[in-house]
């Protein structure tokens, strides 16, 4: 019990602080994310033009193949090469987000073109506007798979988010890194198992909300009675 | 109300789905579209609000035409149902029904009575389906909420596309003759597609048949069957010749095959009474149901006479030789 209550003085402030500023880097980036992807996703799912889907499809699958390690790496070169600052927020919150995006952009795009196309046409036939169509028909029947894209893209973002004390952008890698250097045990355990937790925090969060937001309509197999 | 004036529709890589079509829709009658599938039967009724636009010609809707028209408000002036995959899962049945109404800004007290009217119309009671969901629905119960909702903000005309298909034959007849006597009440002016030439027949003021794009007979039920236009009319009905004589042939078209049919109304099973616009398959069904060996026949509330059941199975065996002989 000491054990735990020496570790709590010695690392807790410090293990508090990390924690913040890892939820504030995972969180600015998945907002980003967000507002790039799902304006971008949407916008490939309806378009006509396959040649700039499949580009954009591809090009965000590519990142995702470069190891994170190396991306940031990556990152830092071309930031060093431009004249942008190489350390802290800014190259960590760019090498999130362009992870981040692939799921997101993906489950938006399959999401939406996974609506039937019969529903859409009686949709227009109907006579609803295209923007009408996306937010009362697309966008509540595709928002399961488009939260799980979300979802999968936040824990991801929390775990890769950790290489992000490499280069001074502060989080719980910063523990982790001080852990390996200096042979503590210690320190990496402050490290590690916050951002795990984190990780299942967040996941159990975001499942919560992705149930809440899926139309009750959807929830009945069918055919099946009350 | 619906005109068609020299319609064309070629699609990329040439493709020509309807050729130089002209026909007419009057008002309140029901015109199915009848073919198989690449006939361009749907791509005909798709022209009509404007979800596929014409090559060629040009389609009147109560004499305005559609290409000058805003598709999304000649859209919402025409119904529209589709096999019941067309209902939208994430609403309820309610919902479903007041798309278009909330999209022509109903208010909400005339959108509900409207939605409980509806319902009802079609044989579900509003209090128990209007907010449940389309996937906790049979598939009639479906099809019937589909039609409700074409109906839902009274639009003149409504295009039907294999509204019933989906459904297993029994559910399909049932539902068949539902629309049929709705039909009779709220009189639209209906285009309804199928490739069921039986459904066709049960359903159709007049059949138009397509194949290959162009239009092959314009008739009713009766004539397309008793005189086919063309070898390809006469082919499409091929076998079924005989079953579709007596769903067209009425007890009226053959009384005068008896010559000895009796004066007075016999007492019989009280309600059991032929009507002279009956066919002779319901015919037949009456006699079956109700044990009897002969029936009055009534015209509206005119006695015209008895008919026997041997008098009837004789005509049958009549029709069979005559469709039998024919090439």
């Amino acid at each position: 019990m000491s054990a735990l209550t020496s570790f709590f003085e010695k690392l807790g402030p410090e293990m508090l602080e990390r924690t913040y500023e890892h939820v504030y880097l995972v969180f600015l980036a998945m907002i980003i994310a967000i507002i790039i992807a799902l304006p971008l996703g949407i916008y490939l799912a309806r378009s006509r033009w396959a040649k700039l889907t499949s580009a954009i499809m591809g090009a965000a699958g590519v990142v995702q193949t470069v190891p994170s390690l190396a991306l940031i790496a990556f990152i830092v070169l071309v930031f060093a090469l431009i004249a942008l600052p190489t350390i802290g927020t800014l190259p960590a919150l760019v090498a999130l987000v362009l992870y981040a995006l692939l799921p997101i952009l993906r489950n938006t795009y399959t999401g939406i073109r996974q609506v039937d196309p019969s529903i859409i046409e009686v949709a227009t036939g109907m006579g609803m506007k295209p923007h009408q169509i996306l937010f009362s028909v697309e966008l509540p029947l595709s928002l399961p798979v488009i939260m799980a894209g979300i979802r999968i893209s936040t824990v991801w973002t929390i775990g890769i988010g950790t290489l992000c004390g490499l280069i001074g952008a502060g989080g719980l890698g910063d523990l982790i890194i001080k852990g390996l250097r200096s042979i503590q045990m210690d320190y990496l355990l402050a490290g590690t198992v916050p951002a795990a937790a984190l990780a299942l925090i967040f996941d159990w969060i975001l499942a919560c909300l992705e149930k809440l937001l899926t139309p009750e309509g959807l929830k009945y197999r069918a055919g099946s009675e009350v | 109300m619906i005109l068609f004036e020299r319609v064309s529709k070629t699609f990329q890589g040439n493709v020509e789905a309807v050729s130089d079509l002209s026909m007419e829709v009057a008002k309140g009658e029901t015109v199915v579209l009848l073919g198989t599938s690449g006939s361009g039967k749907t791509t005909t009724m798709k022209m009509v609000n404007r979800l596929i636009e014409p090559t060629s010609g040009r389609i009147l809707v109560d004499g305005a035409d559609v290409a000058e028209q805003d598709p999304v408000r000649l859209r919402r002036n025409i119904g529209y149902a589709i096999q019941h995959i067309g209902l939208f899962p994430h609403m309820t049945i309610g919902e479903n029904i007041a798309v278009v109404p909330n999209l022509l800004g109903w208010s909400r007290q005339k959108t509900d009575g409207r939605i409980n009217e509806l319902l009802r119309m079609v044989g579900l009671e509003p209090e128990e389906f209007r907010d449940r969901f389309p996937a906790q629905l049979s598939g009639g119960q479906r099809q019937r909420v589909g039609v409700a909702r074409a109906l839902a903000a009274d639009p003149p005309a409504v295009l039907m596309d294999e509204p019933f298909g989906a459904l297993d034959p029994i559910t399909r007849e049932e539902l068949q003759n539902e629309f049929i006597e709705l039909e009779s009440e709220i009189k639209k002016t209906i285009f309804f597609v199928t490739h069921d030439v039986f459904e066709a027949v049960r359903m159709a003021d007049r059949i138009a048949l397509l194949d290959a794009g162009r239009l092959q007979q314009l008739a009713t039920p009766a004539e397309l069957v008793e005189n086919p236009a063309n070898e390809f009319v006469d082919q499409f009905l091929g076998q079924h010749r005989f079953q579709l004589s007596l769903l067209t042939r009425t007890i009226k078209t053959v009384l005068h095959d008896f010559p000895q049919a009796v004066t007075a109304a016999g007492a019989t099973v009280p309600g059991a009474r032929l009507r002279a616009s009956n066919s002779l398959i319901e015919a037949l069904d009456m006699f079956k149901q109700t044990r009897q060996s002969t029936l009055p026949v009534y015209e509206r509330e005119q006695f015209l006479g008895n008919l026997g059941k041997e008098q009837l199975l004789r005509t049958i065996t009549k029709v069979l030789g005559e469709t039998e002989a024919s090439p």
